[in-house]
C-alpha cells in the first residue's frame, strides 16, 4: 500500500513542521539525543574500562578533576567520567523499559475502563485510586527489599507501580472521544468494539499517550536513582543512582570529593529536564486545546486621524464608513476579510447583516468595538458612534463605550455563560464590571427587572445555566447585554442553533425591546428569512464586500445583485411546495485567495468577462439602494 | 402485512429511567422519550418527522438504527420483526439502513482522510474482493454525494472541507453500503441556508437515482416541504398529525402544526403574517401533562383537553390527527 505509506510520511512531515517551531521541544530533544548517543557509544567515549582497577595507586583515590580524569576519580580510583558514561546505559535502560511497562499497563486499563464503563470502570478506577494513595517510594523499597535487587526486578517494580496516572489520563481521554458523534456514526455503520477502538479511539488517545510516556520515562529514571541511592539497586551494575550511593557511603563528602557526586547528579537532572522539555514541546503540538486564540483589543490604527470628519447624517447613532480589515500573518499575503464597508444605524433601527459563513460578518462586528484577534487590523475607514471616531479612540475611552453603549449578544449561549455561577450572579457581575459604583442594594431589583424584560420569571434568578433551556439561555444573554442600558446591540447569529418556535420567540423579544427601549440592533445572520421578519434595512455581504444594501422591501422584491437573487431563490417558500430548491453551486472564496474581479463572479450565473477581471464599484440605484455589480452599469 | 410497506413501526415506546424523585420514594420516574409511535414507510418514499427539541425525534432515530433498545413495540423490515436482533443480524441490517447525522463537524473523525472515512463501512462489512473494487465503490459514493471528481477529495482531511462538503462526505459514507433507507437526523440545521438547498436537493435526487427511502428528521417544517411525500408532526414523544405533505401544509388540522407552520420565516416582508408564537417550551417528558399533552401550550384548548387523551381521527385515507377539537 504505497498510498498509505505516503500518508504516514505526510503526517510525520506535518508533525515535524509544527514541532520544529517549538523551541522548548527541540532543546529537550537535543538534550535527550546527547545522552542516548553517549549511552550507545559508551565504549568509544569512555576513556577507561568501567571495571578496570589495574594500576590504581593511592594517589588515584578521590583525585580531583585533571587532564587524565576529567571528572576526577572515585574511592576505588576509578575514572568518574567513564563510570558516568557507562552508568547512563543502566539508568536509561531501566527508565525506558519500566516506562514501557507502565504505559502498556496504564494505557490498557485506562482504555478498558473508559471504553466499556460500568462495572469494569468502577473496579479498575477504584483500584487505580488505591494505588495512587499508596506512596510509591516506600512501597518500592519494601518490594525490592523482599525480592532480589536485580536489574530485572527493579524494572518490573518501577514499571508496575508507575502506571496509575497514565491510566487516569487515558481513561478521561477515552471517555471524551467515546462520546463524540463519529463514534456513534461508526456504530451505525455496523462497526464492532475492536474496530472502534483501533480506528477511532486509539488515534485520538495516542497523542496524549505519547506525551504521558515521555513524562513516565523521566519518573522511572528518578525512581531508579532513588532506589539505587538507598542501596536497593542491582549491586552488579553501575547506574547513576548507584554512583551516588557509593560516593555517599564511602565518604566522598567527608574528604570533600564533590566531583564524585556532581557527575551522576547532573546526569539525572539533564535527562529529566530534557524529557520534561520534550514532553512540553510535544504537548504543544499534539494537544490542540493549548493553542491560543484570544480576542484581544488591539491598538488604534497609527494612521493620522486629524482629517476625521464628523458623520454626514446628523441623526445617525452608529456610522461605519469605508471600513477595511485585513488579517496580517507573517510571511503570508494579508487576508482581506472586510473591504470598504459602509452603513449607518439610526436610533431604534434594526439592520440585518446577511451572508454565508466566512464572508466577514463576524470580523466586521468585532471590529466595531475593536475586539479582533491581534492579527486582525483595521487598515482603513472609520466607525463613528454619536459623532466620535471609535477607530481613533484610546483603549480607556473605548472601554467606557464597550458594553455600556454598545453591547454584543454572541452565538452559542451555552459557552458564553459560566456553568458554576447562577444566572442572576452573572448578570449582576456584568452590571458591576461596567458600572462599579452601582448601588449594591438596588442590584437585586435591577437583575429582576432585566430578567423580566427578557421574559424570564424572577424565581429563575438563582438557577444555574444548565437548568435553563437553550431559548432561556439566549434570553439571559440578551438580559446581560441590556445590563448597562446600551443604545446599540450587536446580535451575532442569536437564533442559529435554536428551534423555529424558540427562534420566533427570540425575534419577537428583540423586536419588542427595540420598540420599548428605543434600541438600535445589528442582527447578524446567514438566514434571509429571519431578516425579512424584523429588519428595517439589510446589508448583504459577500467575500468581505458589500453586495447589496437597501431597505428590507427592496431587498426582497427588487434585488439587483445576482447573489441576493440567488440567496432568495435558495430559500424554501412553502407557498410553492413542489418547486425544486435552487442552490448556489460552489463555495464562498477563501479570504487569502480572492478572485481578481468581482468576488462572486466564479459562482455567478450571469457573469461576463469583465466580472472576472475587474472589481465592480458600488452603484447607487436610488434612495439608499446600493449594489456592486457590473451588470447594473450595463443595464443603465 | 402490506407488501408495499417495507418498514413498519408499531406502538414503539422508549422510556429512560429518570431515577426516584426522593430517596425513599417507591415509584421510579421515567422519561417518556418516545411514547407509542406507529408509522409505515414505502420504498423510495420520503417521510419527514417534524418537532421541536425534546419531542423524541432523535430517540426515535436511535431506535430505528438499533442503537437503543425499545421498551415496547416492534419494528418490521420487509415483513420481518427486527426489533430485537443478535449482533450479527443487526450488523447485516445496518447495511440496509444508514444514518446521516446533524453535525458534520463532529461526525467525522479528524484523524482520518476522506478515503478512509468512506471506505471504512466496506471494511467493517468485508465488502469488495479487491482493492480496485472497493476504490471504485468509494469513488462512486463520493461522486453520487456530489463530490466530483472524487480523486480531489480522497486524501484530504475533514478540516480541509467546508460544512456542506463534510455533510456530503457523511452522506457518501452512508451510500457506500448501498442502503435502502437513509435516516437523516437534522442534516441541514448546522449549515448555511445557501448550502441547505444543495443537501436537500442531493437527498431528493438519491431517492430517484438509487431508490432510497429517506426518513428526514427536522425541527423546521420549511426545509422539508420540497421533497417529503409525507409529514409526521411529533410532540412530546407522540405523533400528533400525519399526512401527505400537501395535506399537512394546506389542510392543517392540529393546532401545534398550525403554530409550527406560522413561525416559519417567510422570505418577503410584504407577506408578513400573523404568527402563532407558542409561549414557553416543550414540557419535560418526565411529568407529562394530563389529557392532551399539548393542552398547556395550546391556544385553542377546551376544558375537556385537560382530561382525555385525544384519539387519532382520520381526515382522509392518508391524513390523521390526534386532537379533541376534531371529535364531533
Amino acid at each position: 500500500m504505497e498510498s498509505s505509506q505516503n500518508q504516514w510520511k505526510d503526517r510525520w512531515l506535518k508533525f515535524w513542521s509544527v514541532f520544529k517551531k517549538s523551541r522548548i521541544g527541540i532543546v529537550g530533544l537535543v538534550m535527550l539525543a546527547v545522552i542516548i548517543l553517549m549511552a550507545v557509544f559508551a565504549p568509544f567515549i569512555a576513556p577507561y574500562d568501567s571495571s578496570s582497577t589495574e594500576s590504581v595507586t593511592i594517589e588515584d583515590i578521590y583525585s580531583p578533576p585533571n587532564a587524565a580524569h576529567w571528572f576526577g576519580t572515585d574511592d576505588a580510583g576509578q575514572d568518574v567520567f567513564s563510570n558516568f558514561v557507562f552508568g547512563s546505559r543502566v539508568s536509561l535502560t531501566v527508565g525506558f523499559f519500566a516506562a514501557f511497562i507502565s504505559i502498556v499497563v496504564g494505557g490498557l486499563l485506562g482504555l478498558v475502563a473508559g471504553f466499556f464503563g460500568g462495572r469494569w470502570e468502577n473496579f479498575l478506577m477504584r483500584f487505580t485510586d488505591i494505588m495512587l494513595v499508596i506512596p510509591d517510594l516506600p512501597l518500592m523499597v519494601v518490594v525490592i527489599a523482599l525480592t532480589k535487587p536485580s536489574l530485572l526486578n527493579i524494572i518490573f517494580v518501577i514499571g508496575l507501580l508507575g502506571w496509575t496516572t497514565t491510566a487516569r489520563v487515558v481513561r478521561s481521554q477515552t471517555l471524551a472521544v467515546k462520546s463524540r458523534k463519529f463514534v456513534l456514526r461508526a456504530r451505525a455503520v455496523g462497526a464492532g468494539n475492536g474496530h472502534i477502538i483501533s480506528r477511532h479511539i486509539l488515534p485520538l488517545v495516542m497523542p496524549i499517550l505519547v506525551v504521558q510516556a515521555v513524562l513516565v520515562v523521566s519518573l522511572a529514571i528518578l525512581n531508579e536513582s532513588a532506589l539505587s541511592f538507598l542501596g536497593l539497586g542491582d549491586p552488579t551494575t553501575l547506574s547513576w543512582g548507584q554512583m551516588l550511593n557509593y560516593a555517599f557511603g564511602r565518604g566522598a563528602m567527608s574528604v570533600g570529593a564533590w566531583w564524585a557526586l556532581v557527575a551522576p547528579g547532573l546526569g539525572i537532572v539533564w535527562v529529566v529536564l530534557g524529557l520534561t522539555l520534550l514532553g512540553q514541546g510535544l504537548e504543544q503540538v499534539l494537544n490542540p486545546r493549548l493553542e491560543t486564540h484570544h480576542l484581544m483589543p488591539h491598538k488604534p490604527t497609527v494612521e493620522d486621524k486629524a482629517g476625521a470628519q464628523s458623520p454626514a447624517e446628523a441623526e445617525s447613532l452608529l456610522e461605519v464608513r469605508n471600513l477595511s480589515i485585513h488579517y496580517i500573518n507573517e510571511g503570508k499575503p494579508p487576508a482581506r476579510a472586510v473591504e470598504n464597508i459602509s452603513f449607518t444605524l439610526k436610533k431604534g433601527e434594526l439592520i440585518g447583516l446577511v451572508g454565508e459563513s466566512g464572508c466577514g460578518k463576524t470580523t466586521l462586528m468585532l471590529s466595531l468595538l475593536r475586539l479582533l484577534p491581534s492579527a486582525g487590523q483595521i487598515v482603513g475607514g472609520r466607525v463613528f458612534f454619536n459623532g466620535t471616531d471609535l477607530t481613533a479612540m484610546n483603549d480607556e475611552a473605548l472601554n467606557k463605550i464597550r458594553w455600556r453603549d454598545v453591547s454584543i449578544v454572541f452565538q452559542g449561549a451555552m459557552n458564553a455563560l459560566n456553568p458554576v455561577r447562577t444566572v442572576g450572579e452573572q448578570i449582576a457581575e456584568a452590571i458591576l464590571k461596567h458600572e462599579p459604583s452601582y448601588p449594591r442594594e438596588k442590584l437585586g431589583a435591577r437583575v429582576t427587572e432585566l430578567l423580566d424584560l427578557v421574559g424570564i420569571a424572577a424565581d429563575h434568578k438563582e438557577h444555574f445555566p444548565h437548568q435553563y433551556s437553550g431559548g432561556m439561555r439566549q434570553r439571559a444573554m440578551i438580559a446581560m447585554a441590556l445590563a448597562c442600558n446600551p443604545q446599540v446591540i450587536i446580535a451575532d447569529e442569536p437564533t442559529t442553533a435554536l428551534d423555529v418556535m424558540i427562534q420566533a420567540q427570540i425575534l419577537e423579544l428583540l423586536d419588542s425591546l427595540r420598540k420599548k427601549l428605543g434600541l438600535a440592533i445589528i442582527f447578524v445572520t446567514h438566514d434571509l428569512g429571519v431578516v425579512a421578519e424584523i429588519c428595517d434595512r439589510v446589508l448583504v455581504m459577500y467575500g468581505g464586500v458589500t453586495a447589496e444594501y437597501a431597505d428590507v422591501d427592496t431587498i426582497y422584491n427588487e434585488a439587483r445583485h445576482p447573489y441576493t437573487q440567488e440567496l432568495l431563490k435558495a430559500f424554501p417558500d412553502l407557498t410553492k411546495p413542489k418547486k425544486k430548491l435552487s442552490s448556489i453551486p460552489g463555495y464562498p472564496p477563501r479570504l487569502e485567495d480572492l478572485p481578481a474581479g468581482c468576488r462572486f463572479a466564479p459562482r455567478c450565473p450571469a457573469s461576463v468577462e469583465l466580472c472576472h477581471n475587474e472589481q465592480p464599484p458600488l452603484h447607487e440605484l436610488g434612495k439608499s439602494h446600493f449594489a456592486s455589480c457590473h451588470l447594473i452599469e450595463a443595464s443603465k | 402485512m402490506n407488501k408495499e410497506n417495507f418498514l413498519e413501526i408499531r406502538g414503539l415506546k422508549k422510556y429512560f429511567d429518570a431515577g426516584r424523585p426522593a430517596l425513599f420514594s417507591r415509584q421510579t420516574k421515567y422519561v417518556h422519550a418516545v411514547d407509542d409511535v406507529s408509522f409505515d414507510l414505502r420504498r423510495s418514499e420520503v417521510i419527514a418527522l417534524v418537532g421541536e427539541s425534546g419531542c423524541g425525534k432523535s430517540t426515535l432515530s436511535l431506535l430505528l438504527m438499533g442503537l437503543e433498545e425499545p421498551t415496547e413495540g416492534s419494528i418490521f423490515f420487509e415483513g420481518r420483526d427486527v426489533t430485537h436482533l443478535k449482533d450479527h443480524e443487526r450488523k447485516e441490517l445496518r447495511r440496509k439502513i444508514q444514518m446521516v447525522f446533524q453535525d458534520p463537524y463532529e461526525s467525522l473523525n479528524p484523524t482520518q482522510t476522506i478515503e478512509e472515512i468512506v471506505s471504512e463501512p466496506l471494511q467493517v462489512h468485508g465488502i469488495g474482493n479487491s482493492e480496485a473494487e472497493r476504490d471504485e465503490r468509494v469513488g462512486k459514493a463520493l461522486e453520487d454525494a456530489g463530490l466530483k471528481p472524487a480523486e480531489v477529495y480522497l486524501h484530504r482531511f475533514p478540516h480541509e472541507l467546508s460544512g456542506g462538503q463534510r455533510q456530503r462526505v457523511v452522506i457518501a459514507a452512508a451510500l457506500v453500503l448501498e442502503p435502502e433507507i437513509l435516516l437523516a437526523d437534522e442534516p441541514v440545521s448546522m449549515l448555511d441556508v445557501s448550502i441547505r438547498a444543495e443537501i436537500i436537493n442531493l437527498l431528493a435526487e438519491l431517492r430517484i437515482t438509487r431508490q432510497i427511502a429517506v426518513i428526514f428528521i427536522t425541527h423546521d417544517l420549511g426545509s422539508v416541504g420540497f421533497f417529503a411525500d409525507r409529514v409526521a408532526v411529533m410532540y412530546l414523544g407522540r405523533i400528533v398529525e400525519i399526512g401527505t405533505m400537501l395535506e399537512v401544509l394546506e389542510k392543517t388540522q392540529h393546532p401545534y402544526t398550525k403554530a409550527l407552520l406560522s413561525v416559519i420565516p417567510v422570505p418577503n416582508p410584504r407577506l408578513r403574517r400573523e404568527r402563532i408564537i407558542l409561549q414557553g417550551e416543550t414540557p419535560n417528558p418526565i411529568d407529562l401533562p394530563s389529557g392532551c399533552r399539548f393542552h398547556p401550550r395550546c391556544p385553542v384548548a377546551l376544558a375537556t383537553c385537560k382530561e382525555s387523551d385525544p384519539p387519532f381521527i382520520s381526515q382522509s385515507k392518508t391524513h390523521s390527527t390526534a386532537c379533541l377539537l376534531l371529535v364531533k
